[in-house]
C-alpha cells in the first residue's frame, strides 16, 4: 500500500471515529437533565438576543416610550413600565441582546487567549512556561473592577470614543476587552494543566520520534485533548462574564445608553424603585440574568461530567 | 516540607509584588486628566496655577526614572500618598479607617459559609441524587448565579422596609449616644445581620458546589472503596477519609478567595452602605481619587499574593505529592 | 519620610483604631444620651472638613456650621451680621467698616476680634496677590477684578475692619471667606492652610470656631458629628447636636428617612418625592435652585477664527448661531422636565437663573427675554433649511462644506437625568436628520476632554455638544463670566467668544445702581438667548423631605427653597425649635442677641499644626472581642484540620 493511501485511510477511520464519538457524547448529554434544561434555558434566550424585534418590536426609546412612567404590570404592559416610561418586557428583551453580546465577546477573548497561552506554555515548558505562568499569577490577582476603572479610559482614548467595531459601540468594547483581560489567566491555568497531562501521553513522544514539529504536535495530539476541557470552560466563562458585566453596569462602569440587564438594574436602583415598590423593574432583569447564569452553569457542569466521568470506576 | 520549597515560594512571591507595584505606578499614571486634576475640577483655576501645582507636587520630573523610584521609596516605607478626595489625609488612614468594616464582616461570612457550605456540599455529593443533594444542590446554584445585590435587596425591601426587623443601611444608628459597650456592640450587631446574611448566602452557593463536586471525586477513588469494604459505616469513611481528601482542592480556593476579602463584596457593601473598603472603593471610583485607588489596588493585591503564598504552603503541608523541593 | 518597619505597623494599627478603639466611642462626648440629635442625610460624601479643601456643597454646608463668615446670610438672602455686628460703607464708596462685638468669644473662650478677620482675609489676599489659590481655590477668587476687587484689609483696632475696594456694588458683603481663630492657624500661610486636614481634636472638644456648632468627629464615609457651640451668639436652634449621614443611594437615603433614622433627606428623586407626599410625618419641600441644566456647544473659533488640529467642533454649524437657534426649536423643554424631572422645575431661558437672590430692594435679576421658542420640529427643519443646512438624499442633514452634521454629546456620570435628557436630545435631532452620539464619562475625563489648547497644552477640546449643569452663588457675575472671551481655557466650557458681551459685562461690573445694572443684565440675557452657546434646559428644583414628628420650626432659605443645604448659609440649622411649636412662616431673624459667653469649654486645644497622624477611628466598633473570637474558632478549626490529618496517615499505615 502505498504512503498515501494509508494516510487517507487514517483520515477516513478518524472521521467515522469522531462521528460515533459524537453520537454517544450526545446521548449521554442528554440524558442528564441538568444539561438538557440548561440547553433549553440558553435556547430560549439565545434565540431572544438574536431577533428581539420579532417578539417585541423595535426597542423603545425615551421618544417613544408607550406608557406612564413606573406603571405596575397590566394588561398593556406585561412587565410595567420603567421611569420614563417604556416597556419593561421591550426593555428585558433587548437587554438580552446586549448582554449575551457582550458575554459572548468576552469569552471569545478570553478563551482564545486563555488557550494559546495555555497550551503553548503548558507544551513548551522551560523558561517561557515559567514566564507566562508568572505573567498568568500576575493577571490572576489583578482585582476586577478596580482595573476595570482604569483600563476604560485608556482603551476609549485609543480607539476613539465613537468607534464602531463590527457595529458594537466603543462603550461595549471596552467593556469585552476589560473583562477578557481579566479572566483569561484562569482559563490558561486550567488548560496548561490539562496540555501537561496530554504530554505524558505515549503518543506525543511517539510522533516526537518521528519528527514532527511542536506547532503540529500542538495542533493534532495536543488540543483535541483539551478541547473537551476548553468547551467545558467557555461555557462557566460566559456565565462569569454574563456575571461581571451585570455587576460593572451596577455599580456604574456601563453605558446608559445600552441597556444591558446590568443597566436596567443600575437604573432602578438609582430612580429608588426598590422603595417605591415598583417591583416589576427590579425582578425581570435580575431573574433573566439569574436563569443566565444558571442555565450556562448547568450546561458547563454537565458537559464536565460527560467529558470527565466520575462516580464509576475508571480502571 | 523541605526549605528550598518555601524559600522559592517567598522569592516568587516578593517578585511578584514588585511586579504590581511597578503597574500601580503606571496605571495610575497612564490616566487622563493626571494627579492635578482635582485642580482642574475648579473653574476659576488658570493654567498657570496648574502648572505651578505639577511643579509642587514634582509631577514635571520625568516619568522614569525619577517619579517611578519617588514612589517605590515611598511605598516602601510606608507612604501610600495623600487621597485626592480627603484633601489632606493620608491614603494609609482612609484605607485604615475602612478596613476593620470589612474585615469583620467578610471575614464572619467566609467563616459561616464554610462550616455551612463544606457540611452541606459533603453529605451532597455523598449521597449523590439524594433529596439533599437536589434541593440543596439546586438552591446552591441559583444563590452562586446571583450577584451581592441581586441577593441583597430582596432582603432590604422584605426584612428591613416591609417587616422592620433590621435597619435599612450602615453599620451603627446614625448619630447615636451609648450608654455603655454593650448597648453599642448590639446596635452594630443589628445592623451587621443582614450584610452578613447577605455575604454568607452567596458564599455558601458556591463552597457548597465546589465541595460536593470534589466529595464525587474522592468517592471514587481506591482507598474509599478499601474503607468501605473493611466494614467502616458509612459516616466514619465520609468523615475520616473522604472528607479530608476533598478538602484539599477546596481548601486551596477557600484560601486563595480569603486574599480577595479585603476587596471586600462591593456591591453587597453599596446595597447595605456598609463603611468598608467595598464603599470605599467605590467612592475612589466615583470620584476618580488615584491615590486612593492605587492604595486600595496594592492592599488588595498583596493580600491576595500573601494568600496564594499561605494556600501554596498549605497544600504543599497537606499533600505529601506536591513537594517538589 | 522613612519610618522604621515597627513605626510603619504602629501608624497602620493606629489607623485602624485596633489600638485605641476598644470599647469606647471614639471620641467621648459628655453629652447624655437625651441630647436633640438633628440626623441631615445627604448624598454626597464629605471629602474634606477645611473650607478651602471641600469641593462639595455638603462640604460648604458642615464648614459654614463651624466658622462664620463676616456678613451671613437671612432667610432672603439678605445680609445679616455674623461675624461682624455691623457695618458702613464710606461716602465714596471705596472702603467698609465692619465693627465686632467686644463681647464675642470663640468656642474656647478666647475673645474674638478683628485681627482673626484680617488674619482669614488676608490669607485670600496673598494668594490673590501671587495669582496663586488657596486649597481648591473656590473661595479666594471673590476677590479678585470680577468680584469683590478687595485692594486691603486693615484692622486698626481689635473691633474693626476696614476693607478697601474699588467696586461698586455690595459682593463685599456677599464673601464665603471663613474667618479662622488666629491664635489656632495664625502661624500658617495661605499655601499650609489650603493642604491641611483641619481635624478635629481627639478629646471630643471640636473645631473651634465661632459658628453654630462645631465638628468634633468626622468619621470619613459615615458620618460627621457637629456639636452645639456654647459661644455662639446667634439663634440659637433647639438641637444640641447635628449629624450629617452620607448615604451612597437614593434608595437608602429615603428608607431611612421613613424609619425614622434620620431626620431631613437631601436630594431626594423626584419619584421618591411624588411617593413620599401622602407619609405621615412627613414633609417634602421643591425650593428653587439656583442653577440650572443645559445643552451647551462647543463653539471654539467665534470671534476668534481659530481652530484647533485634531480637536474642536466637529463642525463649522456650531458657530452659526442660526443652526443652534434652529436646534432650539427642536427641543421640548416642558417634556423634559416632565419626564425627566417629574414635572419639578422651571423651562430654562437666561443665564440669570429666576432663583438669583437679588439685593435689598432689588428682588430679581432675571428678565424672560422676547421671542420664546417653542417646540416645533417643522419649524426647525425650516429654519435649517433657511439657513443652507440641506438635507442630501439620504435624509441626512448637511452643513455649508456639503459633509453630513454628526455631533458627540458629551455628559457627566455624576447624574443619571443626564443620561435621560441625553436620550431624548438624541431622538429629537435624529428627526432633523443630524446623528448624535451620547456618551457618558467620569469628570475628570471629562473634563480633560473639554479643554482647549488656551486651558493646558494638550487641550484638544473634542466635542461638540454636552449636557451639564451649574449653581451659582448670590451674585450674577459667575454666570455672566462664563461666556467671556477671556474665560476659554478657564471656566467656559462653550468656548465662546463675543466682544460685545464682553463690552456689556465689563459695563455692569461697574454699575452704580442696581437699576443701572439691570438695564445691561437684560441686553446681556436677551443677547445670551439670541445667541444660544447653551440651550438652558431647566431650572431644576432642589428636592428634599423631613420628618415632622421631632423638630419643628423649619424655615426655608430663601423662602421658596429649602431649609437646609440650600448654599447659602446654614440659616435653617439654627431656626429649628421643638415639634410642639407651630413653624411661624414669616420668622427673619433680627440682630442676634449679644454673646451670652457661658463657661468655656476649657482645656488645652492641641495647635493643629498640620496633618499630625491622627486616626481617623473605625468609630469603636468592638473590634478586640471579635478579633479574638474570630482566632480562637480559626486556631481551633486549623488544630481539628491537622488532627484529622493525623488520623488519616495513621489510618492509611494500618492499611499498608
Amino acid at each position: 500500500m502505498s504512503a498515501s493511501a494509508a494516510q487517507i485511510d487514517v483520515r477516513g477511520e478518524r472521521w467515522r471515529l469522531r462521528v460515533r464519538n459524537a453520537r454517544s457524547f450526545g446521548r449521554t448529554f442528554l440524558g442528564r437533565t441538568d444539561g438538557v434544561v440548561g440547553l433549553a434555558i440558553l435556547a430560549v434566550f439565545v434565540v431572544l438576543a438574536l431577533f428581539p424585534d420579532l417578539f417585541v418590536g423595535k426597542l423603545e426609546t425615551a421618544t417613544t416610550a408607550s406608557g406612564q412612567a413606573l406603571e405596575p404590570p397590566s394588561a398593556a404592559h406585561i412587565l410595567g413600565t420603567d421611569d420614563l416610561g417604556r416597556d419593561m418586557l421591550n426593555l428585558t428583551v433587548h437587554g438580552a441582546r446586549i448582554s449575551m453580546t457582550i458575554g459572548f465577546l468576552a469569552t471569545l477573548i478570553t478563551v482564545l487567549l486563555g488557550a494559546v497561552v495555555g497550551i503553548v506554555s503548558g507544551f513548551i515548558g522551560g523558561w517561557l512556561d515559567t514566564g507566562l505562568m508568572r505573567l498568568t499569577d500576575f493577571f490572576l490577582i489583578l482585582p476586577t473592577f478596580v482595573l476595570a476603572i482604569l483600563l476604560a479610559p485608556i482603551i476609549l482614548d485609543t480607539i476613539g470614543a465613537d468607534a464602531e467595531i463590527l457595529g458594537i459601540k466603543a462603550t461595549l468594547v471596552v467593556i469585552v476587552v476589560v473583562i477578557g483581560i481579566t479572566s483569561w489567566a484562569s482559563t490558561a491555568r486550567v488548560i496548561r494543566s490539562q496540555t501537561l497531562s496530554a504530554r505524558e501521553r505515549m503518543f506525543v513522544d511517539r510522533a516526537r520520534v518521528i519528527g514532527s514539529g511542536s506547532g503540529h504536535i500542538m495542533r493534532r495530539h495536543i488540543l483535541p485533548n483539551v478541547t473537551n476541557l476548553i468547551v467545558a470552560n467557555t461555557v462557566l466563562t460566559f456565565a462569569a462574564a454574563i456575571f461581571t458585566e451585570t455587576t460593572l453596569a451596577f455599580i456604574g462602569l456601563g453605558d446608559p445608553f445600552q441597556p444591558s440587564w446590568g443597566e436596567l438594574l443600575n437604573a432602578a436602583e438609582t430612580s429608588g424603585a426598590p422603595g417605591l415598590g415598583a417591583w416589576w423593574y427590579i425582578v425581570p432583569p435580575a431573574t433573566c440574568v439569574v436563569l443566565v447564569i444558571l442555565a450556562f452553569t448547568l450546561v458547563g457542569n454537565a458537559l464536565d461530567d460527560v467529558m470527565n466521568p466520575k462516580g464509576a470506576d475508571r480502571r | 516540607m523541605g526549605p528550598r520549597y518555601l524559600a522559592r515560594k517567598v522569592i516568587q512571591t516578593i517578585v511578584t509584588i514588585v511586579f504590581v507595584l511597578i503597574l500601580n505606578f503606571l496605571l495610575f499614571r497612564m490616566m487622563p486628566g493626571g494627579p492635578e486634576g482635582i485642580l482642574l475640577r475648579n473653574p476659576h483655576i488658570t493654567a498657570e496655577t496648574k502648572a505651578a501645582a505639577r511643579a509642587r507636587w514634582g509631577l514635571d520630573k520625568p516619568l522614569i526614572p525619577d517619579q517611578l523610584v519617588d514612589y517605590v521609596e515611598a511605598t516602601a516605607a510606608g507612604d501610600l500618598g495623600f487621597s485626592y478626595k480627603f484633601r489632606g489625609t493620608p491614603v494609609i488612614e482612609v484605607i485604615g479607617a475602612r478596613f476593620w468594616p470589612t474585615i469583620i464582616l467578610i471575614g464572619l461570612a467566609e467563616l459561616i459559609a464554610i462550616v455551612v457550605g463544606l457540611a452541606l456540599g459533603a453529605q451532597a455529593g455523598w449521597k449523590r441524587g439524594g433529596t439533599l443533594d437536589r434541593v440543596g444542590n439546586g438552591a446552591s446554584l441559583i444563590l452562586y448565579s446571583m450577584p451581592y445585590f441581586v441577593i441583597g435587596m430582596p432582603l432590604i425591601i422584605i426584612f428591613a422596609a416591609e417587616l422592620g426587623w433590621f435597619p435599612t443601611s450602615g453599620m451603627l444608628t446614625p448619630g447615636a449616644h451609648y450608654d455603655s459597650f454593650l448597648d453599642q456592640l448590639l446596635d452594630f450587631l443589628h445592623h451587621l445581620v443582614l450584610p452578613l446574611a447577605t455575604v454568607s448566602l452567596g458564599l455558601i452557593g458556591g463552597y457548597s458546589i465546589l465541595m460536593r463536586s470534589s466529595i464525587i471525586d474522592t468517592r471514587s477513588e481506591d482507598y474509599v472503596t478499601t474503607a468501605r469494604a473493611k466494614g467502616l459505616t458509612d459516616r466514619t469513611v465520609l468523615r475520616a477519609h473522604a472528607f479530608p481528601n476533598a478538602l484539599l482542592p477546596t481548601v486551596t480556593v477557600i484560601a486563595i478567595n480569603l486574599g480577595y476579602v479585603v476587596a471586600g463584596a462591593i456591591t453587597a457593601e453599596i446595597v447595605f452602605s456598609w463603611p468598608g473598603l467595598g464603599t470605599l472603593t467605590y467612592d475612589a471610583l466615583q470620584t476618580r481619587d488615584y491615590p486612593l485607588l492605587q492604595g486600595i489596588f496594592l492592599l488588595i493585591s498583596v493580600a491576595v499574593i500573601v494568600a496564594n503564598l499561605g494556600a501554596d504552603l498549605l497544600y504543599g503541608r497537606l499533600d505529601p505529592r506536591v513537594r517538589t523541593a | 519620610m522613612r519610618l522604621s518597619m515597627p513605626a510603619r505597623l504602629a501608624r497602620f494599627a493606629m489607623a485602624t483604631g485596633l489600638v485605641l478603639s476598644v470599647g469606647a466611642p471614639a471620641a467621648a462626648p459628655v453629652a447624655a444620651a437625651d441630647d436633640k440629635v438633628l440626623r441631615i442625610g445627604v448624598l454626597q460624601d464629605l471629602d474634606s472638613t477645611n473650607p478651602y479643601g471641600t469641593i462639595l456643597g455638603v462640604g460648604y454646608e458642615a464648614y459654614q456650621l463651624t466658622y462664620e463668615k463676616l456678613v451671613g446670610f437671612g432667610q432672603n438672602i439678605e445680609p445679616i451680621p455674623a461675624f461682624a455686628s455691623s457695618w458702613s460703607r464710606s461716602e465714596d464708596g471705596k472702603s467698609w467698616v465692619f465693627k465686632i462685638d467686644p463681647n464675642k468669644k470663640w468656642s474656647d473662650g478666647t475673645p474674638a476680634t478683628s485681627a482673626d478677620a484680617c488674619f482669614s482675609w488676608q490669607l485670600d489676599l496673598d494668594a490673590q496677590k501671587t495669582g496663586d489659590s488657596v486649597g481648591a481655590g473656590y473661595i479666594d477668587y471673590a476677590l479678585g477684578p470680577n468680584g469683590s476687587r478687595v485692594t486691603k484689609v486693615e484692622c486698626p483696632d481689635p473691633q474693626t475692619m476696614i476693607i478697601y475696594t474699588d467696586d461698586a456694588s455690595n459682593r463685599v458683603l456677599q464673601t464665603y471667606i471663613p474667618i479662622l481663630p488666629k491664635h489656632i492657624w495664625g502661624k500658617m500661610n495661605y499655601k499650609q492652610i489650603g493642604d491641611d486636614k483641619f481635624d478635629p481634636p481627639d478629646d471630643g472638644s471640636g473645631l473651634v470656631g465661632s459658628g453654630p456648632y462645631l465638628a468634633v468627629e468626622w468619621k470619613t464615609g459615615e458620618e460627621i458629628r457637629f456639636k452645639r457651640n456654647p459661644n455662639y451668639d446667634g439663634h440659637k436652634g433647639v438641637e444640641d447636636e447635628i449629624v450629617f449621614r452620607f448615604f451612597k443611594t437614593n434608595e437608602s437615603l429615603v428608607q431611612a428617612l421613613k424609619a425614622a433614622e434620620i431626620d431631613y433627606a437631601h436630594n431626594i428623586s423626584p419619584e421618591q418625592f411624588k411617593a413620599l407626599k401622602g407619609e405621615p410625618n412627613i414633609q417634602v419641600v421643591n425650593g428653587v435652585l439656583n442653577g440650572w441644566t443645559e445643552l451647551g456647544f462647543n463653539t471654539y473659533g467665534t470671534g476668534t477664527g481659530k481652530t484647533i488640529k485634531g480637536g474642536g467642533p466637529s463642525t463649522k454649524a456650531l458657530l452659526d448661531p442660526a443652526f443652534r437657534d434652529a436646534l432650539g426649536y427642536a427641543i421640548d423643554k416642558q417634556k423634559l422636565i416632565d419626564s425627566v424631572i417629574g414635572g419639578l422645575g422651571e423651562i430654562g431661558t437666561t443665564q440669570i437663573p429666576p432663583a438669583m437672590p437679588g439685593v435689598p430692594g432689588h428682588p430679581t435679576w432675571h428678565t424672560e427675554p422676547t421671542n420664546i421658542r417653542t417646540f416645533n420640529i417643522d419649524l426647525a427643519k425650516q429654519k435649517l433649511d433657511a439657513a443652507n443646512y440641506g438635507l442630501d438624499s439620504s435624509g441626512r442633514r448637511l452643513d455649508h462644506e456639503g459633509k453630513p452634521i454628526s455631533l458627540s454629546l458629551v455628559m457627566p456620570d455624576s447624574d443619571a437625568n443626564y443620561a435621560k435628557a441625553g436620550q431624548f436630545i438624541t431622538d429629537w435631532f435624529a428627526q432633523l436628520g443630524i446623528k448624535v452620539s451620547p456618551q457618558v464619562l467620569d469628570s475628570d475625563t471629562l473634563y480633560a476632554r473639554m479643554l482647549p489648547p488656551e486651558g493646558g497644552k494638550e487641550g484638544k477640546a473634542d466635542y461638540d455638544l454636552f449636557i451639564w449643569d451649574w449653581s451659582w452663588g448670590p451674585d450674577p457675575n459667575d454666570a455672566l463670566d462664563v461666556f467671556r472671551c477671556d474665560e476659554v481655557g478657564v471656566s467656559s466650557d462653550s468656548l465662546y467668544c463675543n466682544p460685545d458681551y464682553d463690552k456689556l459685562y465689563d459695563q455692569q461690573l461697574v454699575a452704580q445702581t442696581p437699576e443701572e445694572r439691570q438695564a445691561i443684565l437684560d441686553q446681556m440675557q436677551q443677547m445670551f438667548y439670541d445667541q444660544a452657546p447653551y440651550h438652558i434646559l431647566y431650572y431644576n428644583d432642589n428636592l428634599d423631605a423631613y420628618r415632622t414628628d421631632r423638630f419643628g420650626g423649619w424655615q426655608n432659605q430663601p423662602a421658596n427653597g429649602v431649609p437646609f443645604m440650600g448654599g447659602f448659609d446654614t440659616w435653617g440649622e439654627t431656626q429649628l425649635t421643638d415639634v410642639v411649636v407651630a413653624p411661624s412662616p414669616t420668622a427673619a431673624p433680627s440682630g442676634q442677641a449679644p454673646a451670652s459667653g457661658g463657661p468655656s469649654t476649657g482645656g488645652s486645644n492641641p495647635p493643629a499644626s498640620g496633618g499630625t497622624g491622627t486616626e481617623t477611628s473605625s468609630g469603636g466598633i468592638p473590634v478586640l472581642p471579635i478579633a479574638v473570637v474570630i482566632v480562637v474558632v480559626v486556631v481551633v478549626a486549623g488544630f481539628l484540620a491537622m488532627r484529622r490529618n493525623a488520623a488519616r496517615t495513621a489510618d492509611d499505615d494500618e492499611d499498608e
